[in-house]
């Protein structure tokens, strides 16, 4: 499947030895080039090396890239509150924080990526998305495809195939968006939804929309076929010869640096650390077998940088100690919020306690650990 | 217009509520900020408080005790759209002049910031977590970003005062 995504259109392939031959070509003010891998951290990270590294004031770029499944949110989100973490992790789908804003989304290998490059007085998203409608139309002219003043793409106005989000660094921009061919969407359904309750935050929200995939209203067409499009529409709208060009975004030689870029977008710290502040406030439901009993408790977090700021667990004396849900909380300062982490802490607390306040200790643990996702 | 914007942001902004400035260097940074053609002056007040001072980045520097309080410029709040997050470094941060220092995501893009001097973060300002549209409404004022120390005054002298900034804005426009 890797295989059959490098389109070879009118243009021949060639070798690339060094990267300043791909992106000095004289010939070419353009370039389209497709991405080798299926790897979300790789693919970001060559979006940030190109950024960083590739003269765009006198040309423009793009890129496309599709990933095996993962959820992506933006700069400024919270994963907590966005993604189903216990469910992914279950899944194995890893999630990406991106550097460009909006909110978040699902890949998988139906859902094509298209990043444009470009100056930043040449950022224009408006005429990035009519490339995507124009393409569409021209290939399925039944389809009614409109882009919104939002830049979502909605066909037949009201389910969302496509979503925006940008970046401007010093000299150049990009803008990327999603297009939905024949994505999962249950899978969206599932995975979306936040991994615990109780999140309070300042963090950018998304707006959930109802989605489609193209193929659920064009059957008919195929993942190549709407490549072939965009490379031709962005080709004729940008003015340039219509060639495509694969590239492996973790080739060391061709994007020197690129492999420490995915190593810190694949990290904990850009990940979860980066997350602003916020808070956790929820009520915790606590059970005792012998005899059968319940009590609910409260439990207040605070978290910063992905961490632990302060915590409190309000259990009625009653049940346990009032020293004992203290220095439960006063176990967790620092940790990071993370249910592993959570449960290694506590464990060394669970050890030091035995007689028969350990069952409930033990209980109050497991609940709290549940509560962090 | 933008004569316009820059004399709307500037009367929404030098309330008493500007931080730390004395009222003599309130009154020259005003000067500096209103295009009416009065004469430029340099604050003097005993050294306290330096004018404005731009970087290509449109960034403010306006520095008081030896601290730097940095913001975005009118032309950048302008450009950026309605502002909904700012993403700004820790306090304690220690940045080099260029590094890249946090992000202010509108509905435009995620817009990256530069620090525009070295030094070390003294301040954020908090306010910006609840209402990051400060940074649209009061740019030069309540919507600074950080504070931070100079550890390198030249780098200072070699940012733009307003006339070179509104030179550079002009010529951006063309």
């Amino acid at each position: 499947m890797l295989g059959t995504f490098c389109v070879l259109s009118a243009g021949v392939q060639r070798a690339w030895s060094s990267s300043s031959c791909l992106f000095m070509d004289p010939s070419s003010p353009g370039l389209v080039l497709q991405s080798q891998s299926t790897d979300v951290f790789q693919n970001l990270a060559l979006e940030d090396w190109i950024d960083a590294h590739v003269d765009l004031q006198q040309r423009s770029i793009l890129l496309l890239w599709r990933n095996r499944p993962t959820v992506v949110i933006g700069r400024h989100q919270n994963p907590w509150a966005e993604c189903n973490l216990p469910a992914m992790r279950s899944a194995q789908v890893p999630v990406a924080r991106r550097r460009s804003g909006g909110g978040t989304v699902y890949h998988d290998l139906g859902n094509l990526n298209l990043t444009f490059f470009a100056s930043k007085k040449a950022y224009d998203r408006r005429r990035n998305l009519k490339v995507v409608t124009d393409a569409l139309r021209r290939v399925r002219p039944q389809l009614d495809i409109q882009a919104t003043d939002r830049l979502d793409i909605l066909l037949n106005g009201r389910y969302k195939i496509s979503g925006t989000a940008s970046r401007l660094s010093r000299k150049s921009s990009y803008h990327h968006c999603t297009l939905l061919h024949s994505a999962d969407r249950s899978a969206i359904a599932v995975l979306l939804r936040p991994s615990c309750p109780g999140i309070r935050s300042n963090a950018t929200p998304s707006i959930p929309s109802p989605v489609t995939n193209l193929t659920d209203h064009a059957p008919s067409l195929q993942w190549e076929e709407l490549l072939e499009a965009v490379v031709q529409q962005y080709s004729s709208e940008f003015g340039l010869t219509s060639s495509s060009q694969c590239v492996d975004p973790a080739d060391e030689a061709l994007f020197p640096g690129v492999g420490s870029m995915e190593a810190e977008l694949r990290g904990w710290q850009w990940t979860f650390g980066k997350t602003p502040k916020f808070s956790v406030e929820t009520q915790l439901e606590l059970r005792d077998e012998r005899p059968a009993a319940r009590c609910s408790a409260q439990l207040q977090l605070e978290v910063k940088n992905g961490r632990v700021e302060s915590c409190r667990v309000e259990v009625p004396a009653t049940w346990l100690p009032e020293r004992l849900s203290a220095s439960l909380a006063q176990a967790l300062l620092g940790e990071r919020f993370c249910p592993h982490r959570a449960a290694a802490a506590l464990s060394a607390l669970l050890r030091c306690e035995s007689g028969p306040l350990h069952s409930r200790l033990r209980n109050l643990c497991d609940v709290l650990v549940a509560a962090m996702g | 217009m933008a004569m316009r914007a820059a004399l709307r942001c500037l009367s929404v902004n030098f309330s008493p509520r500007l931080p730390q400035l004395s009222s003599a260097a309130q009154v020259s940074a005003t000067r500096l900020l209103c295009r009416s053609g009065a004469p430029r002056t340099l604050s003097t007040t005993s050294g306290q408080c330096t004018a404005l001072k731009f970087t290509e980045k449109h960034e403010w520097v306006l520095v008081e005790s030896g601290i730097g309080t940095v913001g975005i410029s009118n032309y950048a709040q302008e450009a950026l759209g309605d502002v909904v997050y700012c993403g700004l470094p820790e306090v304690g941060q220690k940045l080099e002049q260029l590094d890249e220092c946090g992000a202010l995501e509108s509905v435009k893009a995620a817009s990256e910031l530069y620090s525009p001097l070295t030094g070390e973060v003294t301040a954020i300002n908090t306010e910006l977590a609840e209402n990051p549209g400060l940074v649209n409404k009061s740019c030069y004022a309540d919507g600074w970003l950080i504070k931070m120390t100079i550890e390198r005054p030249e780098e200072l002298d070699r940012l733009m005062d307003q006339p070179a900034y509104d030179k550079f804005i002009k010529s951006l426009e063309e």
